[in-house]
């Protein structure tokens, strides 16, 4: 069978003022009608720059020095840019990571379906219109006529979404690019958006590109997974196969840093004397003004405790109050409430408190003050809780820092290091909890099997607790003594780890350990 | 700072703008040494002397060297107005910062007052406020200060907002840091770089600002060679002898246009797009 997309020797350059970069190097593939293939890889393989050679869309410094990219009997590389229009959004649909950029905010979601078909199939607008609420219904969108009437601002992350899904779907493409579609929505709306994916592909024979830094969630939907490294593809498998069998040493590391539930990293139970206990803490969140001020609730009436020595899980969807949690224990947002640290109530978060709980952030190029070198952002806890400037050395061995770090900028860091040393601040104060707030987000897998591991070192050593947040269930899962479950700002569950699965958990958790199945070819090990 | 002044010196209108401002700051260094006669010397044969041999660019009404004047004057001149920028720029930024991390009614009362104060166009804050110091360049420096400050607080603001949501302010409440130390070692170093643009663009308009001040009398006095002064004095013979309005009207013309070339260069030198 000729393939519907053939890629051969596609070499991919961009010019920078320091020296000419290689994004894509020798990218070979191809895939059939139908099928559809997985690309994974760590940020800055060259999964997008291929999305985006194959769109016609490279950015001006951009050359392509070698190779071609074939859709059926068309040269892509050799189209003119107005052949190239007629032949993205008609031959070659796209959905984008997110949705809130991809969408014209000024345009109804409606509008921008129609126009779609308007322009790629000749349809009338009458037509269009009606096509476009068949196909609003079709990617499970109920209430199609009164959606379209609505603007992207007026619908939620994951109907977006759909709606992009539907105007890539519509003009009936051959081949749909996804650029890690579901990577900015929560866990359940992403499962669920997954789900219509594979619905849809069955119903249409489309062939799809899927493009993840998810190894585990790329093997769900693909049919064969080619891994990318450093612009190369150096492996395409079967996705069962590439988790059973890796030929690369690279794979396997990304196949061992997918977590997996039942390769639990923590062993011990915590000690039984509580370190924090909070009661009936709430947020409400709003700007204080001259004359009117506004008021919304972030996290209402939540309680715990955590133990010393204990891994405290959050997890919920985006939007369920877990950051805030988070800012409203490091005295970040005002709360109401009580705290009590070691049983003693903590009215003004004062010097012993703020020392004792420690926070670590999602972003470490946000948490690191860009104009400070290394030795001047570990110096200031230190000097600040009675440490002097010559265990900067230490700090940075502990987190496996070389020393000579300490002259460094942060821009001059990678993403991981750079949270290595956000962890060595936090630890810079001794502190007893260290607050993670979804600390491995924005780290590749690898980096972040490594952070983990660096944590769990820090915690044998110290005995320090965590409040570990996370939207990935099967992480926390690996490191959690216990688990709280957060849902619109409360509370809905708090269970323990080992009870996962008996059938006492909330409905809610439930469906979230739906929504993160494990690895391809490892069900039955669960 | 280095790779900073490296980049700068690229851009064509840093380079440019920095050779410009050199020739300034040479002659406010040297203007009196190569200076052909004392700026303050009558001569009553030599009135309206043409430019030409004996004077390269003419003489006044009172027979004073033109040359000498514009070459004594840049002292009197270009340094305030640099002064006059700093001081509106440091005091602006500061309050701005501090409305920023103060936020809520803090801020609003701040901002409120400061747009009260920009309502007021800026010519008219610094005649009122270099009539009520009495005329001179002390009063004139203060005043383009007072005039500068609000506009600077209003930039310095909207950026410090900004660096107000990073977490490294976060990370810095959460260890317990104190205000004045969070506003002041965090925030304040991340929100400098668009307001030191504004701030070169600000000296062209302090150099102007001085000059009219200058020229409406409450700024420089006479016999002082100040470049708005020496307009001001000109105007009256325009007709007859146009270099006296034409040649220190050039020298602040120029010198604005380096401030602005230099505020244009650093602008882009600054970008962090650039960086890397």
């Amino acid at each position: 069978m000729t393939p519907l997309l053939d890629i051969a020797g596609l070499t991919l350059d961009y010019r920078t003022r320091s020296g000419t970069v290689r994004v894509l190097d020798n990218v070979s593939l191809s895939v059939a009608p139908g099928e559809v293939l997985g690309i994974v890889g760590e940020s800055g393989a060259g999964k997008s720059s291929l999305a985006m050679a194959i769109m016609g869309r490279l950015a001006g410094n951009a050359r392509l020095t070698g190779g071609t990219i074939r859709l059926g009997t068309d040269d892509l590389a050799a189209q003119t840019a107005r052949a190239m229009r007629r032949i993205r959004g008609r031959r070659i649909g796209m959905v984008f990571q997110n949705p809130a950029t991809s969408l014209n905010p000024t345009l109804t979601l409606g509008r921008q379906i129609v126009e779609v078909l308007v322009r790629h199939r000749g349809l009338t607008a009458g037509a269009a219109w009606r096509e476009a609420a068949s196909w609003l219904e079709r990617v499970e969108l109920r209430h199609a006529a009164e959606l379209m009437r609505r603007y992207p601002h007026e619908a939620s992350g994951g109907e977006k979404q759909r709606v992009a899904i539907a105007s890539a779907f519509a003009p009936q493409p051959e081949l749909v690019l996804f650029d890690e579609p579901t990577t900015a929505l929560d866990v359940i709306t992403g499962a669920r958006v997954l789900d219509l994916f594979r619905r849809l592909r069955a119903e249409t024979g489309v062939a799809g590109l899927y493009i993840s830094h998810d190894l585990g969630l790329v093997a769900r939907v693909a049919d064969r997974v080619a891994v990318m490294q450093r612009g190369r593809i150096i492996e395409s498998e079967l996705p069962r196969r590439i988790f059973a069998m890796p030929a690369q040493d690279y794979t396997r590391r990304l196949v061992d840093a997918v977590p997996r539930p039942q390769n639990r990293l923590v062993q011990d139970e915590p000690a039984s004397a509580e370190l924090l206990c909070a009661e009936a803490i709430s947020v409400s969140y709003g700007r204080r003004r001259l004359f009117r001020s506004r008021s919304a609730k972030g996290i209402s009436g939540l309680g715990f405790s955590i133990r010393e020595g204990e891994i405290l899980g959050v997890v919920g969807e985006s939007g369920s109050g877990k950051s805030t949690l988070a800012r409203a224990l490091a005295g970040l947002v005002a709360r109401s409430g009580e705290i009590r640290l070691e049983g003693v109530p903590v009215t003004r978060m004062g010097r012993d408190y703020r020392r004792a709980v420690q926070i670590v952030f999602q972003h470490p190029d946000s948490s690191l003050n860009p104009r400070q070198r290394v030795c001047d952002l570990l110096a200031r806890p230190l000097c600040l809780y009675g440490g002097s400037t010559g265990d900067i050395p230490d700090l940075l061995r502990q987190v496996n820092l070389p020393p000579e770090y300490a002259s460094r900028w942060p821009h001059q860091l990678s993403g991981g290091e750079k949270q290595r040393v956000a962890i060595a601040r936090a630890f810079a104060a001794r502190p007893r909890l260290v607050i993670c707030d979804e600390i491995t987000a924005s780290l590749d897998a690898s980096v972040q099997a490594v952070t983990i591991a660096l944590l769990l070192e820090l915690r044998r050593r110290y005995g320090t607790a965590y409040l570990f947040i996370t939207h990935d269930l099967n992480l926390v899962r690996q490191i959690a003594h216990r688990l709280l479950v957060m849902r619109h700002g409360t509370l809905v569950d708090q269970i323990a780890i080992g009870t996962l699965g008996t059938g006492r958990e909330h409905e809610y958790t439930r469906q979230l350990m739906a929504a993160s199945p494990t690895p391809v070819g490892e069900e039955t090990r669960t | 700072m280095v790779e900073v002044t490296r980049r700068l010196l690229r851009t064509p209108q840093g380079a440019l703008g920095a050779a410009v401002l050199a020739v300034v700051a040479l002659v406010c260094l040297f203007g009196p040494l190569i200076a052909p006669y004392d700026p303050e010397q009558m001569d009553f044969l030599g009135r309206f002397a043409v430019p030409g041999a004996h004077h390269w660019l003419g003489a006044d009404q009172l027979g004073r060297d033109e040359m000498s004047r514009l070459l004594y004057g840049a002292r009197a001149t270009v340094p305030p107005a640099l002064l006059a920028t700093l001081a509106g720029t440091l005091a602006g930024a500061i309050v701005g910062t501090l409305a920023a991390f103060a936020g809520g009614r803090w801020d609003e009362a701040i901002m409120r007052t400061i747009d009260a104060v920009m309502a007021i166009p800026g010519l008219l804050i610094a005649l009122l406020v270099a009539s009520t110091l009495g005329a001179g360049e002390g009063g004139a420096l203060l005043a383009i200060a007072i005039a500068f400050a609000p506009g600077m607080a209003r930039i310095t603001r909207s950026v410090a907002l900004a660096v107000r949501q990073e977490d490294y302010v976060a990370a810095a409440i959460a260890r317990g840091e104190t205000g004045l130390r969070i506003v002041f070692a965090e925030m304040l170093p991340n929100a400098l770089a668009p307001v030191v643009v504004e701030s070169t663009i600000r000296v062209a308009f302090a150099v102007m600002l001085m000059a009219t001040l200058s020229f409406l009398g409450v700024g420089a006095q006479p016999p002082a060679s100040e470049w708005g002064l020496m307009v001001s004095d000109g105007r009256g013979y325009l007709h007859d002898a146009p270099w006296l309005v034409i040649v220190p009207g050039l020298a602040i013309g120029i010198t604005a246009i380096g401030f602005n070339l230099l505020g244009d260069g650093l602008r882009d030198a600054l970008n962090p797009r650039g960086e890397r």
